[in-house]
């Protein structure tokens, strides 16, 4: 019994603070919710500002705010280095400390390359992957300076394999996953540990929006279905947590058996 | 005049061990080695069919030996090896082909039998692990060598029922990293093909799989597209590749997490 209350203490973020990019999108939602539930408080931001955006991610707060956690929503643009600085600042003193940054950017986007216009290649880029750059830089100053702290980048299936029409998230994906690893060995010795999750095609991915290519792809998935995002975030809470102080430059897949399937 | 970079593709005068020669891709690889000008030691279990690969062989103007060889079996593959010394005096490339996919396959674990299981992994492992021992002292005696396995795609990921296969031929790939590890200091070097669906112009495979529509170049491999790369692995082209794997396969293994054809379009969303 003891042991159980020692592993629950060690897998607790009770005090610990979380900033969420992409908070917005299925996956960022669930990550922090969960990170909540952990004890953690939360605040969380959109990808762009697109109104919708801003709209979930007032609501994503709100759920923080019923686990009766700290928090708050903020509608920024990822790319905007000016936007990321002063969220991480925003973040940083209205919680008091950064424990956790979850980069979840989620710009979605898919097109046959010849269709792709260069401004679109470069705002998916921007977004999606120079953003995680500015987040991670801008957490450097206070997860640095007090020698903790976790990054979590939460990347998807399209960063290992190739898509048709997939060529703009395909490479984003996998530069953000490598950028993980290059970082989880640049702060190897800070306290700072950089891990991605691997996330599999899950309920509420925009890409998942058109029915028969969703029915398709559940008929092809080992487990003929879907994740929830529930079923993605549980790894962010084991990242955040004192649990996982050993583990850096890893991502941990969570895919329903999608990457071994030939 | 340098050696231009075809002339590097020229195996004139090298001898080349190919097991599982006596059809499919074996006789397909060791026909490719002995135009590039590799004797040939044709081995497999059935002596009339690498009797018809060393006459293919012979007709492209080189030597073979026709070594019926189970190389499930320590003793026949030493026999093999003493036999190819004896005739050519040097190995210079193993090609271990033989293998197959079919003991075991399509049953779930629970049903797969004892003999199954052993002869699968006897076939596509063990007998690479058996022909490298017994050819690798040559190798190191003649001051190097070429060491090309066979793996698979299934050798990278699973298949649902497909136990035995998808082990054996991991199994391969990192038995031949080893390999290269271990040798790379003596010149020899060991690399993987791992080939797709080749039907070698059976018309009942080339109706199982479908005729390839699930391939992303949505076809299936045809034989003349594989001999190349062995020569490829054989020749000075690649004396600094070791422990590689060259999948040709039709593009199967840039995707697989999603079914071929999957191609959403999902535009760039207006940002009020």
């Amino acid at each position: 019994m003891a042991q159980a209350d020692a592993r629950r203490e060690q897998l607790s973020l009770q005090g610990r603070t979380a900033l969420v990019i992409g908070a917005s999108g299925p996956l960022g939602q669930a990550a922090a919710v969960a990170l909540a539930e952990a004890g953690a408080d939360v605040a969380v931001a959109t990808t762009t500002r697109s109104q919708k955006e801003e709209v979930a991610a007032n609501s994503c707060a709100n759920e923080v705010w019923a686990l009766k956690r700290k928090g708050f929503a903020a509608a920024i643009d990822a790319a905007s280095e000016s936007d990321v600085e002063a969220l991480v600042q925003r973040a940083a003193s209205e919680l008091g400390r950064l424990d956790v940054l979850v980069n979840a950017h989620d710009l979605p986007f898919a097109k046959p390359l010849t269709e792709i216009a260069p401004d679109e290649w470069r705002r998916v880029v921007e977004v999606n992957l120079t953003g995680v750059y500015l987040a991670c830089r801008a957490a450097a100053g206070p997860m640095l300076s007090q020698g903790s702290g976790r990054i979590i980048n939460v990347v998807s299936l399209l960063a290992e394999r190739g898509m048709v029409n997939g060529a703009a998230c395909c490479a984003v994906q996998a530069g953000v996953m490598n950028l993980t690893r290059a970082l989880a060995l640049e702060w190897a010795s800070s306290g700072v540990t950089i891990n991605a999750i691997g996330a599999g095609w899950t309920e509420g991915m925009a890409i998942l929006s058109d029915e028969e290519a969703r029915r398709k792809l559940e008929r092809y998935l080992p487990g003929k279905r879907l994740a929830q995002p529930r079923e993605i975030a549980g790894a962010a809470v084991y990242i955040a947590s004192d649990a996982a102080e050993y583990m850096t430059g890893q991502v941990v897949w969570i895919e329903g058996g999608a990457l071994s399937h030939v | 005049m340098p050696e231009s970079v075809l002339d590097k593709l020229k195996l004139g005068g090298k001898i080349a061990v190919v097991t599982g020669a006596g059809r499919g891709l074996g006789r397909a690889m060791a026909l490719a080695l002995a135009e590039a000008g590799c004797d040939i030691i044709a081995a497999a279990r059935t002596r009339p069919e690498i009797e018809e690969t060393a006459e293919l062989v012979r007709a492209k103007g080189r030597r073979s030996l026709v070594v019926p060889t189970d190389i499930t079996d320590p003793t026949p593959v030493q026999a093999m090896v003493d036999a190819a010394i004896a005739e050519f005096g040097r190995i210079d490339i193993l090609l271990n082909n033989a293998g197959g996919a079919t003991a075991g396959m399509g049953k779930p674990l629970e049903e797969v039998t004892d003999e199954e299981w052993r002869l699968g992994i006897d076939t596509n492992l063990s007998g690479a692990f058996y022909c490298c021992r017994a050819a690798i002292p040559h190798m190191l005696r003649q001051g190097g060598g070429k060491i090309i396995n066979v793996t698979s795609g299934f050798g990278l990921r699973g298949g649902r029922d497909n136990f035995m296969y998808t082990t054996a031929k991991a199994g391969l790939i990192n038995f031949t990293r080893s390999l290269a590890m271990t040798y790379a200091d003596r010149n020899i070097q060991a690399n993987l093909i791992a080939p797709g669906l080749f039907p070698h112009d059976n018309p009942a495979m080339v109706e199982w799989w479908r005729g390839g529509k699930f391939v992303p170049m949505g076809r299936l491999g045809r034989d003349e597209e594989l001999g190349p790369i062995a020569v490829f692995l054989a020749s000075d082209l690649s004396s600094y590749m070791n422990g590689a794997i060259l999948a040709l396969e039709g593009g199967g293994l840039a995707g697989g997490h999603a079914p071929t054809g999957f191609a959403p379009v999902v535009p760039l969303e207006a940002e009020a």
